[in-house]
């Protein structure tokens, strides 16, 4: 036996975060290896699945979706459908039509869909706003006030509202909070040192580090998640050791390899055969690179995704 | 594993003879270290001690080439971040002897359906995968001569020797890899592909095995191998994949540094979205030829885009092909919209355009990859770039409609573009790429295109009865230029020897960038220029940089203005002068006063702005040279390159070596962390070559708060003045900075101390 494989373990280690309550709660990140790496040492917690529903799902197209949730209307009757997804762990609310500049749905109604949720799941929940930041912050502050107790993620506290989301989100109403930043590892861990300034405790906040489809200038989201994990890991930077979440579908499902219909592409074949492969190669490749949980819609590419997980840890 | 030059000093003659042109050994070692000369330049190295330093500065990982030149592997780093990846990984289709022919035939065809082009590269499946499971030779080579029908590279997996044998005997003129050689067989199959001539890949059932059976390959004298790391599942593969990889870059074990082959076939079964997913991790970590069961469209997409995005190099930015592209059934009559070909500028770009749907002909231009802002700021996205655009690709004759659409951000071009495309009715699109579905939605561009077209059809009617001669410089100096007026702006310039070592410092404030400058260079209004020059001037700065913009119309007449304003006004204060008209800076240097110092041309590089060195040697200047070609040098063997390329030219045309300056390009903290002592080593290796450097060391606090830049700066003056920087263009307002480099002028022994040194 000449070849004795050296390990790596590193001293430093992903913060365990724990989103939910009771049974179903789930735990994020924990491990001093890079993702996968269990010849370097067993991985602490497995990486989580989120399912995503958006408050537009009814319009979505793809068959197999529409199959999936048939008789479904309201986002509480998604959410407990999207509960059954073989490979789901947590379940994320993507109020999309909260935005100004869309359909403008009110906070109200928004917080309205979130209680009638939580009321009928029992999976963790991660709420994802609309990107406009004057909304979002009243959408997040209402939204962790309604579901006190939930212990939810509110994704997303950027460096310009981090305070406001921050405040609102982790130290009134004791939930976690997803610091968000585009690419940008210095950001990322400025971001981090200000949460940490406003005594927003490590234990309460993930990252999302930046997304973007495979083919769409992914190689930023690469090297970013190689040199997060890089410095998280070797370097011990506590700064950086927050365990990240990629929110997955919400870039795959808008790109061309998705939504080209057949018609416009015949060589390319069945259109959501294409969106199911686009969101599972992202995944894989978030997840290679150090996401410790994802977020995806196809029930088809959940279940991929979920079975490639247990098959690596 | 690079080798440091004190290691190569160690076995060198230690004569000090000269005769390989450096001053010393010891020098001769540091260059050769840096792989800035052959050490067969020296001849005296004894024979041994090259063969072991060959052997120690061979790469961790072989390049190995197969099929119709396919290379795999040569890899240096592990993460793509840390340098670059070289080798993009391959992909191939699985076909077996245990498959029916119809079931062969279609998994053929289906593999040739996808070949498609994204951003200037094939797609397609590069290889077949023919993998043996019987024993007749007959039955095999039958499957290989069909896998070869398809034109693309084979891999053989067959650990049957005689299989093997048939096999090659039909196919070895393409250069296959016999991915056959296993603990049992290795000898008999390492005969098989060295007499054939081909790859040899090397299959274990662990780590160890293989490790075993590799070391007896290569005592056996056979290097050109693959390593087969399939596992028995996913998580083996993973294991092994890295673990080679690892081995061979981290810890510098050859053994293991061989490009590798993951076999999704095998580990993923019958489920092609697990093979998507785990195609992407390998694609990601260390496989170099990624098997697949097939490779449909809905595979393919993500695959090779992920590829595509993985293996690009992080300092060349990602580039799309400069031509038209028609979007929502554009036809000729469609309006033109033009943008840089920098990939993601073209997706976000193309993308908010297709979503507005409306028919429009998208112009990408040669930028050299770069952003709207940035390329114009470098001169790459200009009027005459356009133009040149225009005629290359005979957009005049393809296209009908005569509205042209440019980036909001480059407003300023209008007029240039206007001249140098009469026909065309110039108008100015949104400043962000987002506002475009309701632009082109609302046809904002239409009363935008009317109004130049009426205000063209104005000039043409005037233009017609004045034509324009171009001016000699003595021409334009007597009509052009506004006769200078003496301000006495209570600051004197203090005067500069030019053999002096003091540090040089050029103050980089006169900068078109800044719409105060750009406005009173476009209106000759001495008064923002005058108070910027006195300022800089007051805090030291041995030099001013004169940046005009890219002033492609008047730059001539703009330039000699600058100059003559500056000198005359401030006892004729040296000058770099900056812009990529190139006779603006011949203008310059024509009434340019050389009391205080030779002008600088800023500036050269090793790509397309080498031709500043002819024009600074013509014109005895000193030339700023930039150590990169097309985008930023990967490492220090590529700044020398540079270096060395562009001394050498200088020399060739006269130039004392000197006059040259060699930038070694400061990279932001912010971004590029990894690369900063990188640099300060580039700052050293010049110095010891006795050349001169300079760069502008700012940028290093790009985007940094403005209370840090300061202290960042002055500490990277520091470090960098240690490592043997000459010079740096600066912002000399910053007072802890110029403190700082005074006080290194005193450590270097270049300045004589007094306890009120900081004060002159």
């Amino acid at each position: 036996m000449s070849f004795v494989p050296k390990t790596q373990p590193f001293s430093g280690k992903i913060n365990a975060v724990t989103l939910g309550t009771g049974d179903k709660a789930i735990v994020i990140g924990g491990q001093n290896v890079l993702p996968f790496y269990t010849f370097d040492a067993p991985i602490e917690n497995a990486p989580k699945v989120g399912v995503e529903i958006t408050d537009t799902a009814n319009e979505w197209t793809a068959p197999g979706l529409r199959e999936f949730y048939a008789g479904c209307t309201t986002m509480a009757d998604y959410a407990k459908k999207a509960e059954t997804m073989e490979g789901a762990d947590f379940l994320c609310l993507h109020f999309e039509s909260a935005d100004p500049n869309g359909a403008n749905r009110s906070v109200e109604e928004c917080v309205a869909d979130a209680k009638s949720v939580a009321e009928a799941v029992s999976m963790p929940i991660v709420i994802m706003g609309c990107k406009n930041l004057e909304k979002d912050g009243e959408l997040f502050s209402k939204i962790a006030e309604a579901l006190q107790g939930k212990n939810i993620l509110v994704m997303s506290a950027r460096a310009e509202d981090y305070k406001t989301v921050g405040a609102s989100v982790v130290l009134a109403y004791g939930q976690k909070v997803g610091a968000e930043t585009a690419d940008d590892i210095n950001l990322a861990k400025q971001l981090n040192i200000m949460l940490k300034g406003l005594n927003i405790p490590a234990e309460s906040v993930v990252m999302n580090v930046g997304t973007a489809a495979v083919g769409y200038g992914y190689e930023y989201v690469a090297s970013t998640l190689d040199r997060i994990r890089d410095a998280a890991l070797k370097q011990a930077d506590a700064d950086l050791q927050m365990p990240i979440v990629a929110p997955v579908s919400a870039d795959t499902w808008g790109v061309k390899e998705s939504t080209a219909s057949e018609e416009d592409e015949p060589a390319w074949g069945c259109a959501e055969e294409r969106a199911i492969h686009m969101e599972v190669s992202t995944a894989a490749a978030n997840l290679t690179g150090g996401a410790d949980a994802v977020i995806m819609r196809h029930p088809a590419a959940v279940a991929t995704i979920k079975k490639f997980i247990n098959e690596l840890v | 594993m690079a080798l440091k030059g004190l290691d190569i000093f160690k076995m060198s003659p230690k004569k000090n003879c000269k005769e390989c042109g450096s001053p010393t050994c010891m020098a001769f070692c540091m260059k050769v270290a840096q792989g800035a000369v052959s050490i067969d330049k020296c001849p005296y190295f004894s024979e041994e001690a090259k063969a072991s330093l060959n052997e120690a500065t061979a790469p961790a990982m072989k390049t190995i080439t197969f099929g119709n030149d396919l290379k795999l592997g040569g890899e240096t780093v592990l993460f793509r971040h840390e340098k670059t990846l070289v080798n993009k990984n391959l992909f191939a289709v699985a076909v077996s002897t245990a498959m029916s022919a119809e079931e062969v035939d279609a998994k053929l065809a289906d593999m040739q359906k996808v070949d498609y082009e994204r951003i200037s590269e094939r797609m397609y499946v590069e290889t077949v995968f023919v993998s043996n499971t019987q024993s007749d030779p007959a039955v095999y080579a039958a499957l290989v001569e069909k896998a070869a029908a398809t034109g693309r590279a084979l891999v053989l997996e067959c650990w049957d020797v005689e299989c093997a044998k048939a096999a090659l005997a039909v196919c070895k003129d393409s250069k296959p890899i016999l991915d056959g050689a296993t603990a049992a067989n290795w000898e008999a199959m390492n005969a098989v592909a060295q007499e054939a001539g081909v790859v040899l890949g090397v299959y274990a059932e662990n780590l160890s095995d293989l490790y075993d059976t590799v070391k007896k390959l290569e005592a056996a004298g056979n290097k050109n191998l693959v390593l087969d790391v399939t596992g028995k599942n996913g998580k083996e593969t993973l294991a092994n994949a890295v673990l080679v990889r690892r081995t061979a870059i981290k810890d510098g074990d050859r053994s293991f540094g061989y490009p590798s082959i993951v076999n999704l076939a095998r580990v993923a079964q019958g489920d092609a979205r697990l093979q998507t997913a785990y195609a992407s991790m390998f694609v990601e970590k260390y496989g170099s030829i990624i098997v697949m069961e097939s490779m449909s469209y809905a595979q393919a997409l993500p695959l090779y885009g992920l590829r595509q995005n993985i293996f690009t190099d992080p300092q060349k930015p990602m580039k799309v092909e400069s031509k038209i592209y028609p979007l929502n059934g554009a036809d000729e009559n469609a309006p033109c919209a033009l943008t840089v070909d920098f990939a993601l500028t073209y997706f976000l770009v193309s993308g908010e355009l297709e979503r507005s749907n409306q028919p429009v002909n998208l112009l990408i231009t040669d930028a050299s990859g770069m952003s709207v802002l940035t390329a114009w700021a470098a001169g790459k996205f200009s009027s005459s770039s356009i133009k040149k655009f225009f005629d290359e690709n005979d957009i005049e004759n393809k296209i009908k409609s005569r509205t042209l659409i440019i980036p909001g951000k480059v407003a300023v071009m209008k007029g240039e573009i206007q001249e140098k495309l009469p026909g065309w009715n110039v108008v100015v699109g949104p400043l962000e790429a987002v506002q475009l579905p309701k632009y082109m939605k609302d046809k904002e561009y239409e009363a935008a295109a009317k109004a130049a077209a009426a205000e063209n059809a104005a000039k043409a009617a005037t233009a017609a009865a004045t034509e324009v001669k171009e001016l000699s410089f003595e021409e334009l100096l007597e009509t052009k230029v506004p006769k200078i007026e003496v301000v006495d702006m209570g600051v004197k310039y203090k005067g500069h020897n030019p053999e002096s070592q003091t540090f040089v410092t050029i103050g980089e404030r006169i900068h078109c960038i800044a719409p105060v400058i750009r406005k009173a260079m476009d209106e000759r209004d001495p008064e923002p220029i005058l108070k910027r020059a006195a300022e800089q001037i007051a805090a030291g700065a041995t030099y001013l940089d004169v940046n005009i913009g890219p002033a492609e119309k008047d730059g001539p007449e703009r330039m000699m203005w600058a100059v003559k304003l500056l000198q005359e006004n401030f006892n004729n204060v040296p000058l770099a002068l900056d812009t990529a008209n190139k006779r603006a800076i011949e203008a310059g240097i024509k009434v340019y006063n050389r009391t205080n110092g030779k002008p600088i041309v800023n500036s050269a590089d090793a790509g397309s702005r080498i031709s500043y060195i002819d024009l600074a040697a013509a014109n005895d200047a000193i030339c700023i040279a930039l150590c990169s070609a097309d985008g930023i040098a990967k490492d220090n063997e590529e700044r020398m390159k540079h270096c060395h390329n562009m001394l050498e030219r200088g020399m060739s045309l006269g130039m004392d070596a000197t006059d040259l300056w060699f930038d070694p390009l400061f990279l932001v903290v912010k971004g590029m962390q990894d690369k900063q002592m990188e640099v300060l080593q580039a700052i050293k290796m010049f110095s010891d070559e006795g050349l001169k450097s300079t760069g502008g060391l700012s940028n290093n606090s790009n985007g940094a708060p403005k209370n840090v830049r300061p202290i960042m700066d002055s500490a990277l003056v520091a470090m960098a003045m240690m490592q043997g920087l000459t010079s740096a263009i600066v912002n000399p307002n910053d007072l802890r900075l110029m403190e700082t480099i005074k006080s290194c002028d005193i450590f270097k022994n270049h300045v004589l101390y007094s306890d009120s040194y900081l004060e002159i």
